[in-house]
């Protein structure tokens, strides 16, 4: 017979058989669908989380910046820098700042400002009106200095809608200089005493007066009389010109006046001067401009005659030709118009800006204002663009890394006039590269799960559609007998069933390609909310090859699988499949059987002995080592499964094939069970890098053993299963049916419950990760006796006799048992009060690189300790690193116990102003060079407990060779490393400049656990904006040290920034309630009530309307913490729920497919009388029991495999069985539903009807 | 054969119409106007050519089928006064049905095949199993009792076909080809079981047959064509010779 015929046949039996064709095609569009979906999820999500990190940037691919930190460029340096970037499509200036801004009641502490011009180019995209999403004209809105536009994002911080009616009032501040002249300083003249070694005249000497008057009387010609005093300024001379003398006494009076430098030597101003040219003469500094005064100062005094001389001194004066101005720093309300709020989602240059935008010059107004020149020509950054419609299509990282390299490399240089130093003018910096490699390292880590649990659900994809084609097999075998008998040749049948099926392929392919395309749109509508971008942002990312490959392996899947079957019927013996007799179940194997099984018995032990006989990186399993590590355990899964597989096959030639596939499937089950259960918790140290294969391998074998250990046990399972229906009355015919169907087809009931079983693994096991983690978290804080809530003010509590902010708090809610306050302080524009990562007095600094921009915090002993009387600490901070000298325990894992103890030594030490350690040879490389980049950061302090940090660290000597020793101070900041010598600017000095006193980072406190320190906010991976100033943290200086700074410390007014005993800003608070109580919410609310309204609470307290308090829930906090697993997990659960979906129709189409199948059976049971309930009932019964057998091998092995992972984090497993009931209640009423329409139906029919079903 | 005398009517069959595809273009007038009357304890044989409506008539009569037109009475009650539920119930009690292709549960062993009916019935289901096995040895296949369908000959399927349907002794036994399968010794031990349990239980039987040979072992044969009884053949057509 011809290829015509076969096209006959093929689409007759297309014709004819609906349900069966139906039923395939959408094996193959589910299965289609899933791999198709699978795709596109993974590389939207990739594509999205890139997009909602580079989206930030707008536009922009990198901007120019002065090198020196803090500078500013120029409108003069625009045409430079045009001229180094060639390929540039737009240049754009920009001056930003941050300010705390308050609206309403609403505060936000540091809010990003941009001034940019209002006819930047066109390659930067447009502003886009929040609510109408119209263009918007910032020419005309930003025509006032105190008009402003709010980005939209800032805007929902705000508490804003898209309904607010503008213009709006926002108040901000802004650092404005007052100018005070300096009066010159003098040299006191009171407390001059007399050096008596050297004082050889009778004197009278008068000192305690704004005079300094001295009567000589000599004894003889050479009679001297000499004072000194320590009382004279420590002055740096570069900014004086010369010293001018006054003074008054007789003509015959020889004056003699120096000044001890700080090397020890002498500058003297007069040298046996009379009175009348001391008077005259003024001294020149110029020579000693870059000299120090010592602080003691000399004068002697010698009659020229003999006779009685006489002097009055009444100023000794420092003077310059300019007068010296100080400026004095002082906030400035400013009330600023929101004339338009912009979406700062939408792709293009307001994605740019999240905060304010200014007309560039009137930015630079404000900005001048803090400026002594009041230089209004500053700016920031010019920001480059390499292309435009970056949204639409992704610069290549490649292209700009180039670009970004050519600009360093032609960037001319300059020498730095304070050092002599050369160093390029300019500096480049590309937040869109360090964007590109954060993304990349994320999407590392996601891309493992991803591709994991992908390929997972892919196969029950894959099960799907092999699962409904294997239907065919009987009938197929049946049809095949009998073309056979008519005398089709092989050919023909293959032929015309390769028809069928490549129709049915095709079909199903583009009716799954299409249910990808939904599914992927599906994803990326869900993605937005999760990401929170905006709607234009995320775009189910199709990439055509991998969809083309998807749909052609789906297809190839769907032929070959109905092809399998057609190929062995079209051999099968005419007669045999005429009369359906199944090949045997042999219950012993044959001998090629048993050689294969030889065969896997060496493959596996060959594998097994990869471990240390041929990869010497890993230990051989018959030590304990060889146990230990995720790459062992890869080689140990698969020879064990190799080995255990085959030992099943040659046993199943002596012993009955039941009981030998019995031994293998359990093996297989419990070797993958034994590493999440055992080996994950206590063998296995380090599972970081826990590579997808493992845990693929892992799980699959943990499936394919449950599956084939239930449905080699499936026969007797079933037997027992109809033993007890048929005692049951009404239930008798049902158990006759039912379980023998299902052991009758054995292969697809397997097949049937394998795919429920692997998706519900994987929903388990996605499921229970978040609570786990939670739970965990949750646990130690409980422990910990931790905080409920923090309390941020944006200025320290006012300093009015009888108010009290804490007392007040404790006033607002009975459960609030205690209140830490504490006082933190940071610089965002004195240079003088950053800190110093190099000696400052040293020649060897240099401002540009040695200056760290980092806040402080007090820490008193009461804080943490409470008073000596209480017998708990007030609250266990626990560190992560420790100063030497804290008792270390041997191992690595430390429990909390021991970390608590170690904790409370570190923190003795901390307090304890006597305490000196050591300053190591660490530092932090290139922080904060023009090469700073994200990836210098060491990413692995992130982790917790870490103890012996400094162990073979160098200390560091003076020259001497006596160990430097310093007192110590604690920080949160993840970038500064243990033992960093540190100098913090304690106070001013009476002439303007910063004193410093060297320190040792001594501790970190623990941010990551909780109990640890919860003030540290910084999250690399919340999507935050990367803020270097959050990501640095503070240094925390106990109380001794904190009091000699001029900005914590306890004086009243010395300075604008110096505060009062209890001047807190920041409070730390207690309940109690459990902490994860949502009445916590309500304290936190009232504070903020309490603090926010406008002339009342504590406002009206104290008179002043700009307080604001910022509560956080720190419940809330670590929930936070928790988004990014959270997202992941989100990731995941997409997936898994996606697989849940496709199976669950999948059952329904294998249901469907049942029941036509057994109408025959049908029409039989009603003809012999079964009543419809019953004849519905038995085809419930196959489906939920093969359902519930999915699921309980899906909910054992899930918690298995959640057991290893919370093992592995040593978290205690928490089972949210609510979710796991909302699945099995989704599983349970589809099945049933699944099974009981179809079943409904056909109990329907008339039995004569169903009876003349053929196939 | 005077037995027919006197007796009740069993089945009462007035005016029956099947149309199959009704008020399509592909509509086929199966039965036009059958009129019956069968008496308990009658053994009844229906010939006719292929296609003449004999397998339309048995489903109708066992209601596996709606009929178009029509009255039927079984055993004084109107079945068409009777709920889905009541007619199973009915069916599963009164009527059993050996098929002309066997129709057997592919997945039961031959016993559990024949036990089935009991078990619905609600019976024990040891208490079934035993008179099941008790039938099927009676008809020679005790050996066979463990057999899934397709491991047994045509011949064995058919008469686990008919332990199915005598295991309750219904009292109507309808049969479409009942011996069609087998040899003519077996049809004839097959026939002597009908006969026998026909005078025994009174259990009245309808059997649709192209054998002239077993037609005859029947009281009476009715003869179709074209959708209609044509003609009624009173019997005996032999001797007693079974006794
Ligand atoms: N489901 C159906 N749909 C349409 N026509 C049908 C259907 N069942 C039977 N027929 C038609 O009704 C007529 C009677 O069929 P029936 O099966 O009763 O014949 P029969 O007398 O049993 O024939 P045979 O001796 O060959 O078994 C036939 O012409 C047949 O084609
Ligand atoms: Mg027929």
């Amino acid at each position: 017979m011809g290829i015509k015929s076969s096209f006959m046949i093929a689409a007759r039996s297309l014709l004819r058989r609906k349900t069966k064709n139906l039923s395939a095609i959408l094996a193959v569009t589910l299965g289609v669908t899933l791999l198709v979906g699978i795709q596109i999820t993974t590389d939207t999500l990739e594509n999205s989380f890139m997009t909602s990190l580079l989206q930030r940037q707008g536009e922009v691919d990198f901007r120019v910046s002065n090198s020196t930190t803090g500078g500013y460029l120029t409108s003069a340096d625009a045409e430079n820098i045009s001229a180094l970037v060639p390929n540039a499509v737009g240049i754009m200036p920009e001056l930003s700042t941050d300010a705390p801004v308050m609206l309403g009641s609403q505060f936000d502490d540091s809010v990003e400002m941009a001034g940019i011009p209002t006819d930047f180019p066109e390659a930067f995209g447009s502003f886009y009106d929040w609510k109408t999403g119209d263009k918007l004209n910032l020419n005309a809105l930003l025509a006032s200095n105190s008009s402003i536009l709010l980005s939209s994002s800032q805007a929902e911080k705000l508490g804003l809608t898209k309904e607010a009616t503008l213009p709006l009032k926002l108040t901000t501040e802004f650092t404005n200089l007052t100018a005070t002249v300096q009066t010159p300083p003098t040299v006191p003249l009171a407390n001059w005493t007399v050096n008596a070694n050297t004082t050889s005249a009778q004197y009278v000497l008068n000192s305690s007066s704004p005079y300094l008057s001295l009567t000589v009387v000599p004894v003889n010609f050479t009679g001297i009389v000499t004072l000194y005093t320590i009382n004279c300024p420590r002055l740096g001379l570069s900014n004086y010109d010369y010293i001018n003398v006054t003074a008054a006494g007789s003509n015959n009076t020889l004056v003699v006046l120096g000044f001890s430098m700080d090397d020890g030597s002498t500058l003297t101003v007069a040298n046996l001067t009379n009175i009348e040219t001391l008077n005259t003469t003024q001294f020149d500094l110029s020579p000693y401009s870059e000299r120090t005064l010592r602080g003691d100062a000399f004068l002697a005094i010698m009659s020229a005659n003999g006779t009685q001389a006489e002097i009055e001194i009444s100023e000794i004066k420092f003077e310059s030709s300019t007068p010296i101005i100080t400026y004095t720093p002082t906030t400035e309300r400013v009330d600023l118009q929101v004339v338009g709020i912009f979406d700062s989602k939408r792709p293009g240059i307001g994605s740019q800006y999240r905060g304010i935008v200014f007309k560039l010059e009137h930015l630079q107004q404000w900005m001048s204002l803090q400026d002594p020149q009041q230089k209004t020509d500053i700016i920031k950054a010019y920001l480059v663009a390499l292309k435009t419609d970056h949204f639409t299509s992704e610069i290549s990282r490649d292209y700009l890394q180039e670009q970004v390299d050519m600009f360093k490399a032609v960037t001319p240089e300059t020498v730095d006039p304070a050092t002599g130093n050369t160093r390029k003018i300019f500096r480049v910096q590309s937040y869109r590269l360090t964007f590109f490699s954060i993304a990349e390292m994320v999407m590392t880590l996601l891309s493992t799960m991803l591709t994991a649990l992908g390929l997972l659900i892919m196969i029950t994809g894959v099960l799907l559609i092999t699962n409904v084609q294997l239907m065919n097999v009987e009938d197929r075998e049946f049809q095949t007998g009998v073309l056979r008998a008519v005398g089709e040749n092989r050919r023909g049948i293959t032929q015309s069933m390769l028809i069928e099926n490549v129709f049915q392929g095709i079909l199903g392919g583009i009716f799954g390609l299409f249910g990808g395309l939904v599914f992927g749109q599906a994803v990326a509508s869900y993605l937005v909310s999760l990401f929170g971008t905006g709607q234009f942002s995320v775009q189910p990312v199709v990439s055509q090859q991998v969809v083309v490959l998807s749909v052609l392996i789906g297809v190839a899947l769907g032929i070959i699988t109905g092809i399998l079957p057609a190929l062995r019927a079209s051999r099968v013996n005419i007669v045999e499949a005429l009369r359906g007799i199944k090949v045997a179940f042999e219950e012993k194997s044959g001998r090629n059987l048993a050689l294969f099984g030889v065969l896997a018995i060496v493959a596996g032990c060959f594998v097994l002995l990869i471990n240390g006989v041929f990869d010497k990186t890993c230990e051989g399993i018959w030590v304990a080592e060889g146990w230990n590590t995720l790459q062992e355990w890869r080689n140990i899964l698969i020879g064990a499964g190799l080995l255990f597989a085959g030992v099943g096959i040659v046993l199943s030639r002596f012993i009955s094939r039941v009981k030998a596939l019995n031994f293998t499937a359990i093996a297989i089950w419990a070797i993958p069970v034994f590493l999440f259960v055992v080996a994950m918790g206590e063998w296995i140290p380090d599972i970081t890098g826990l590579a997808p294969d493992i845990l693929i391998i892992g799980v699959m074998e943990i499936v394919i053993g449950s599956v084939l250990l239930v449905s080699v046990n499936l026969p007797p399972a079933m037997k027992a299963l109809r033993s007890v229906l048929v005692k049951i009355k009404g239930l008798k015919g049902v158990g006759q049916i039912a379980p023998a169907l299902i052991s009758s087809h054995k292969t697809r009931s397997t097949l049937t419950f394998a795919i429920f079983a692997v998706i519900l693994t994987l929903n388990v096991t996605v499921a229970t990760l978040v609570p786990t983690n939670l739970s965990s978290i949750i646990e130690t804080e409980q422990d910990s006796r931790g905080v409920d809530i923090i309390v941020t003010l944006n200025k320290p509590v006012a300093n009015i006799a009888n108010v009290s902010y804490v007392e007040e708090l404790y006033k607002l809610d009975s459960h609030i048992i205690d209140v830490i306050g504490f006082k933190t302080y940071a610089s965002r524009t004195d240079y003088q009060r950053y800190a110093a990562l190099n000696n400052p007095y040293s020649s060897a600094f240099n401002p540009q690189t040695d200056m760290l921009p980092i806040g402080y915090g007090e820490l008193r002993k009461e804080q943490i300790r409470g008073n000596a009387s209480d017998a708990e600490w007030r609250y266990n901070f626990y560190l992560s690193s420790f100063p030497d000298g804290v008792a270390q325990p041997p191992a690595d894992e430390v429990t909390d116990g021991e970390l608590t103890e170690m904790s409370k030594q570190a923190w003795e030490m901390f307090f304890d102003p006597s305490y000196r350690m050591a300053a190591y040879n660490v530092s932090l490389a290139k922080l904060m060079s023009d090469e700073r980049d994200l990836s210098d950061l060491d990413l692995t302090s992130f982790s917790g407990y870490s103890g012996r940090e400094l162990e073979g660290v160098d200390v560091l000597r003076y020259e001497n060779g006596t160990v430097i020793k310093n007192p110590i101070v604690f920080t949160d900041s993840f970038i500064l490393p243990m033992g960093l010598q540190v100098w913090i600017p304690m106070n001013t000095s009476e002439y303007g400049l910063p004193v410093y006193q060297a320190f040792t980072i001594a501790g970190r406190l623990d941010s990551q656990r909780a109990g640890g320190f919860p003030l540290s906010s910084f999250s690399l991976l919340s999507g935050d904006e990367f803020n270097i100033m959050d990501a640095l943290g503070k240094l925390y200086l106990p109380e001794y040290w904190a009091n000699q700074t001029s900005f914590l410390a306890e004086a009243d007014g010395v300075t604008s920034i110096s505060k009062a005993p209890n001047q807190f800003n920041q409070f730390l608070i207690k309940t109690s309630y459990d902490m994860d109580d949502p009445r916590i919410q309500s304290i936190a609310q009232a504070i903020m009530n309490f603090t926010n309204t406008n002339d009342e609470g504590y406002r009206g307290l104290v008179g002043d309307n700009f307080y604001v308090a910022s509560a956080t829930v720190l419940y809330s906090k670590i929930e936070q913490s928790l988004e990014m697993i959270q997202r992941v997990v989100s990731f995941l659960q997409i997936y898994v729920t996606f697989g849940l979906v496709i199976g669950t129709v999948g059952m329904a189409v294998i249901s469907i497919r049942n029941v036509s199948e057994r109408k025959r059976e049908i029409g039989m049971m009603r003809a012999i009388g079964f009543p419809r309930t019953q004849v519905m009932l038995s085809v419930l019964l196959e489906l939920v029991v093969l359902g519930i057998i999915g699921l309980a091998i899906g909910v054992v092995n899930g918690v298995l495999i959640s057991v290893g992972f919370a093992n592995m984090q040593g978290a205690t497993l928490v089972i949210p069985w609510n979710d796991l009931g909302v699945y099995l209640g989704i599983i349970t009423v589809i099945a049933i539903a699944a099974g009981a329409i179809p079943g409904w139906f056909a109990s329907r029919i008339p039995p004569a009807e169903a009876l003349r079903y053929v196939g | 054969m005077t037995a027919t005398r006197n007796r009740e009517s069993i089945l009462v069959i007035s005016g029956l119409h099947k149309r199959y595809n009704e008020g399509k273009s592909n509509e086929v007038h199966a039965l036009r106007g059958v009129d019956l009357i069968v008496k308990r304890g009658d053994m009844m044989a229906i010939m006719g050519p292929s296609g003449c409506g004999k397998t339309t008539l048995l489903n109708m009569i066992g209601h596996l089928d709606r009929r178009s037109e029509g009255k039927i009475v079984i055993d004084n009650i109107d079945t068409a006064t009777l709920s889905d539920g009541k007619m199973t119930a009915f069916r599963r009690d009164k009527i059993g049905f050996i098929f002309q292709l066997f129709n057997l549960f592919p997945f039961l062993s031959a016993v559990e095949n024949v036990e089935t009916p009991l078990l619905l019935k609600g019976m024990k289901a040891g208490v079934a199993r035993e008179q099941a096995k008790m039938l099927l040895r009676e008809l020679g296949m005790g050996d066979r009792l463990y057999h899934l369908p397709s491991e047994l000959s045509g011949g064995q399927q058919q008469r686990v076909a008919i332990a199915r349907a005598l295991i309750t002794e219904p009292a109507i036994i309808l049969g479409d080809e009942p011996t069609g399968d087998l040899h003519s010794a077996t049809s004839a031990e097959i026939m002597k079981l009908f006969r026998r349990i026909n005078r025994i239980n009174q259990q009245t039987l309808v059997l649709v047959t192209h054998s002239r040979w077993i037609a005859e072992h029947c009281d009476y044969i009715v003869h179709m064509s074209d959708g209609k009884i044509s003609r009624l053949e009173q019997g005996p057509f032999k001797a007693e010779e079974e006794n």
